[in-house]
């Protein structure tokens, strides 16, 4: 009886990529942003794993593509800064900032804002890995008003 | 009259019956290609149903078919979370805040704002009817004015049987019967579904922007 379960598990794979076929000619390299994105606000506890999904995402199109998709430097870049990796953060904000124009009056002030933050806190221990900030005091993030 | 003159009508009469059965009347692109924008801000959706998880789940499909047009589309999840930190984390807020300050404070052309009316699974007797309904609504960041909108119902009502039609058709319904019709529908592809037809149908969808190589030339295939 249970044996009839792997081939609907067979169709349905086969239909997954039937369907994904005809609308393949994307532009960017996506990977599963959007099912990504949508685990995390169904699942926001489980920041590690978006972290490390949006991470893949990034390098892959970086490896495969030679172009990340708009927005996607920043996202993880974010993801990283909410883990409280700054330095990291900031790296891919600058990426972000460099591959998209557009991206630029944000960036800059996500940059800006960064590195005060990054000022503020006690730098890493010796050897060790940054430490999370305890807690991000509201209003750290941006300017406040755009000046 | 030239030969040009009988064959454009034509082709134009073929394309319009590729498209779609019933093509919806083309869109005055004027305004919107006065504004020419190149990046787009998508700002969290309005939620006026009563599904929890509807808002965070058409998010995120946002994104990507709009990129796919050609633009520049901010980091979502991230923008989210600064509209929050600005004390904007109600998406109501956001979509009555001045498009002008908003675009201002993310450097962004444009805003895409959009809003689910219908997020519905109607538990029939043998089976499930599944309604979506969005609006969708672009603004210029200079002006603020409306240079763009569209409004789109996906009614999905899986058939118990499915007579006919093609092998890879019945296939298909029968993956999405499966994902529609179990305690939890899964609402992925139809948000999916309705946004691809929103942003990519001819004449009517976003126009191709800068990072498109169709980028500039007549939306309205037919004029």
């Amino acid at each position: 009886m249970t044996v009839r379960r792997p081939p609907f598990l067979l169709l349905a794979a086969f239909v997954a990529v039937a369907a994904t076929g005809c609308a393949s000619k994307t532009a960017y390299l996506w990977g599963d942003y959007d099912s990504v994105l949508y685990s995390h606000y169904a699942n926001p506890q489980d920041s590690e794993r978006y972290l490390e999904r949006l991470g893949q995402i990034v390098q892959r199109a970086e490896v495969e593509k030679d172009k990340v998709p708009p927005g996607l430097y920043a996202e993880y870049g974010y993801a990283l800064f909410e883990a409280g990796r700054l330095d990291e953060a900031l790296t891919y904000y600058r990426k972000e900032r460099e591959e998209w124009e557009e991206s630029r009056v944000f960036m800059d002030k996500m940059i800006r804002n960064t590195q005060r933050l990054k000022e503020n806190r006690p730098g890493p221990a010796p050897g060790g890995e940054l430490p999370p900030p305890a807690g991000i005091p509201p209003g750290a993030v941006t300017d406040g008003e755009a000046k | 009259m030239s030969r040009r003159g009988l064959l454009l009508p034509l082709l134009g009469f073929l394309l319009h019956s590729l498209g779609c059965a019933a093509a919806p009347p083309q869109k005055d692109y004027t305004v919107f290609r006065s504004a020419d924008p190149h990046s787009i801000l998508v700002i969290p959706v309005v939620n006026n149903t009563t599904n929890v998880e509807a808002p965070g789940l058409f998010l995120s499909t946002i994104p990507i078919p709009v990129a796919e047009r050609g633009y520049y589309v901010f980091p979502v999840n991230m923008v989210k979370r600064v509209l929050e930190d600005e004390g904007l984390s109600d998406p109501n807020l956001v979509h009555t805040a001045d498009t002008a300050r908003l675009c201002n404070l993310f450097g962004a052309d444009s805003v895409l704002y959009v809003s689910i009316e219908a997020w519905t699974a109607q538990y029939l007797l043998i089976t499930t009817q599944v309604t979506v309904e969005f609006d969708y609504v672009m603004k210029d960041g200079k002006t603020g004015d409306t240079i763009w909108k569209e409004h789109k119902k996906v009614v999905y009502a899986p058939q118990q049987q499915n007579s006919g039609g093609s092998p890879l058709a019945a296939l298909v319904a029968a993956a999405v019967q499966a994902a529609v019709t179990k305690a939890a529908p899964n609402y992925m592809p139809l948000a999916r579904q309705a946004n691809a037809e929103v942003f990519n149908t001819p004449g009517v969808g976003l126009p191709a922007g800068p990072y498109n190589p169709e980028y500039g030339e007549n939306p309205n295939p037919v004029k």
